[in-house]
């Protein structure tokens, strides 16, 4: 084990004087931020954006405080239709008892007038239906005869900040791992043949499984560092930003209990399983360049099964799933964060799962590393 | 051949579809510079490469001190150092950690990996480049430390494969002399060369290989002959094949 640490320790003196493996770890840090940042802004706009109503016929007094009070600028045009094409976001004719509304829903600009206007003009329709009905001496309950109570088992800001963690969090975890360690594991192998210090390596007494090891350990703490820097920046950029809750309550995104002992073991099964997987392909390889057209594909191969589960959330796999390296660690890492917990069963057939991964491409990795092609066909 | 630092025999070795080595034997001694010659191609850096046990071979067998290199190859590379033509150094790593990194992969540690280091830096002149990174140093430098990391273990056995055919006449100089002073110690030093003029130099002993088999073999006076020197021996030997 004494050649192992020996092996890790330069390669990770080494690693962290490469400017390439830095920078990865620094926009990994910055990144992450910068996307939130830009998403939070987005989203503020949206919500506090005004938006232009082109309207024919009489707006009655009250209605029309209420629309400008909901950010809709009210501008008088001779055809709501046509000036929704082009001009406005949105057309309304205002009749008597009806209001006509023409937008293009294909325009995120109309659709939110549109819900701006069914909203107003509903709670409107209420107010005068209530109204008139106290004028007859009628209860305006009689509206209402059957009245619906939600009871959320879990707040909306919490829900919603689940939601986007199930989404964000393992997109972010996986492709920092895998690419934060990438340049080094290439470096490592494809590297050392480039820079014909391999020979020289295999001529110490060293045993080569030892050298290997020593190196799998370098590239796992490189990519662990690389996860780190962006998870750790990503909460820091959630902690400054306010999610909006119902009757104006507002909170920040928070990660369950549950998440974080689930995130830090996959984490580390990640990255050790695809360190192992990277240093195979780089010993393949003859140049750090031809190391990255081998490796390209396994990030894509690996990361989209994983991306496309995201934009399923109610997607409820079998166990089966499970087997699948990545994408189990997707699936295992969203029940943490949505329900708070996690089936020992998903946990052990992933953990088996990327166990066996990486002791397969170990395997495969310690084969490429002590063939004699290593040497005869650099 | 009892007396033999490094002893070859009827070694066969298959690289693809060609037959690199087709029984070659020889024996290299201690305190002495054993050439192996031959053009492009004749085998030799295929037989450096077996008696160091990066390949294996197919027949034959390699004793290094005794040890077989197929029963026991981490005692066979823990008795050779060896310096080759691709001066392949670690180019984030200073000359002196470059140096330490095999020092402790050899087993050096603690005060006995400083002595050494520091031994080997001031016995090749090292001193003023030693913590300079390896990514800024000279060929002959790069040289000087691909040396020092070979010899740093203070091995019984050093092989040089070509060792000056990247090097400037001055920076050739410094390896020919470190190879004589290594002879002068007592170590057993092969040299696998083509440039016949350093060998007839050099070498105690030689042999020469043409198309993976022995040609000639003695010490140099014998291969050489009554020839006018080493070069129109060779390129007998080599041309009547």
């Amino acid at each position: 084990m004494q050649a192992a640490l020996i092996v890790y320790r330069k390669e990770l003196l080494e690693i962290l004087r490469d400017r390439r493996t830095l920078l990865a770890i620094g926009l990994a840090a910055l990144a992450t931020p910068l996307v939130l940042f830009v998403i939070s802004q987005v989203a503020t706009k949206t919500a506090t954006q005004t938006y232009t109503v082109g309207y024919s016929g009489t707006i009655p007094p009250q209605l029309r405080t209420l629309l400008t009070a909901t950010s809709l600028n009210l501008v008088p045009v001779a055809d709501p239709a046509a000036a929704a094409k082009q001009q406005v976001d949105l057309g309304a004719a205002f009749l008597p008892g009806e209001i006509d509304e023409y937008y293009d829903p294909s325009r995120q600009g109309a659709q939110i007038a549109s819900v701006r206007l069914e909203t107003v003009a509903g709670q409107y329709a209420a107010a005068q239906a209530a109204a008139a009905l106290q004028n007859l001496h009628i209860d305006p309950g009689i509206l209402t005869p059957l009245k619906l109570v939600a009871h959320p088992l879990t707040s909306p800001v919490k829900a919603a900040s689940n939601a986007f963690l199930s989404f964000f969090l393992p997109y972010i975890l996986i492709t920092m791992i895998l690419t934060g360690g990438f340049s080094a594991a290439l470096d490592t192998s494809a590297g050392e043949r480039e820079r014909r210090t391999l020979e020289s390596l295999l001529l110490t007494p060293a045993p080569r499984s030892r050298v290997l090891l020593g190196k799998i350990a370098a590239i796992t703490t490189i990519s662990l560092m690389a996860a780190v820097a962006a998870i750790g920046s990503m909460f820091v950029a959630l902690s400054q930003i306010s999610v909006p809750g119902p009757g104006g309550s507002a909170g920040h995104i928070t990660l369950n209990p549950a998440a974080v002992p689930v995130m830090v073991w996959l984490a580390l099964l990640i990255a050790v399983s695809f360190s192992s997987v990277t240093l195979a392909l780089g010993t393949l390889a003859k140049s750090f360049r031809q190391g990255q057209a081998y490796v390209t594909p396994l990030y894509f191969i690996t990361i989209l099964p994983a991306s496309i589960i995201l934009f399923i959330p109610d997607f409820n796999p079998t166990l089966a799933y499970y087997l699948i390296p990545i994408l189990n660690a997707v699936l295992v890492l969203r029940d943490a964060i949505v329900h708070n917990s996690v089936s020992w069963a998903s946990i052990s057939v992933t953990t088996a799962s990327l166990v066996a991964t990486g002791l397969l491409s170990w395997f495969v990795a310690l084969r490429l590393f002590t063939r004699e092609a290593l040497l005869t066909k650099s | 051949m009892t007396d033999s630092a490094v002893a070859v025999e009827r070694l066969e070795k298959t690289l693809g579809s060609n037959k690199v080595l087709r029984g070659i034997s020889f024996d290299a001694k201690a305190g002495q510079i054993f050439g192996l010659l031959g053009p492009n191609g004749a085998g030799k850096t295929t037989t450096l490469r077996i008696i160091c046990t990066l390949l294996a071979p197919d027949s034959g067998s390699v004793a290094v001190l005794g040890f077989d290199t197929r029963k026991a190859p981490e005692e066979v590379r823990r008795r050779i150092g060896v310096v080759t033509a691709d001066i392949g150094v670690y180019p984030r790593l200073s000359a002196r950690e470059n140096i330490e990194y095999f020092a402790r992969l050899c087993g050096l540690v603690g005060g006995e990996l400083t002595r050494r280091t520091d031994g080997v830096i001031e016995r090749l002149d090292m001193g003023s480049f030693s913590k300079q990174r390896a990514e800024s140093l000279s060929s002959g430098q790069k040289q000087k430390v691909a040396i020092a990391r070979a010899i740093v273990h203070d091995p019984e056995i050093l092989m040089f494969d070509e060792p000056t055919s990247n090097l400037d006449v001055l920076a050739s100089k410094e390896v020919r002399e470190f190879m004589v002073e290594a002879k002068g110690r007592g170590k057993c030093v092969i040299f696998s060369t083509h440039v016949m003029h350093d060998a007839e130099r050099l070498c105690d002993r030689l042999t020469i290989l043409h198309e993976g088999q022995v040609v000639a073999s003695g010490t140099t006076a014998e291969v050489k002959g009554d020839r006018r020197d080493l070069e129109d021996a060779f390129l007998e030997l080599v041309g009547e094949r």
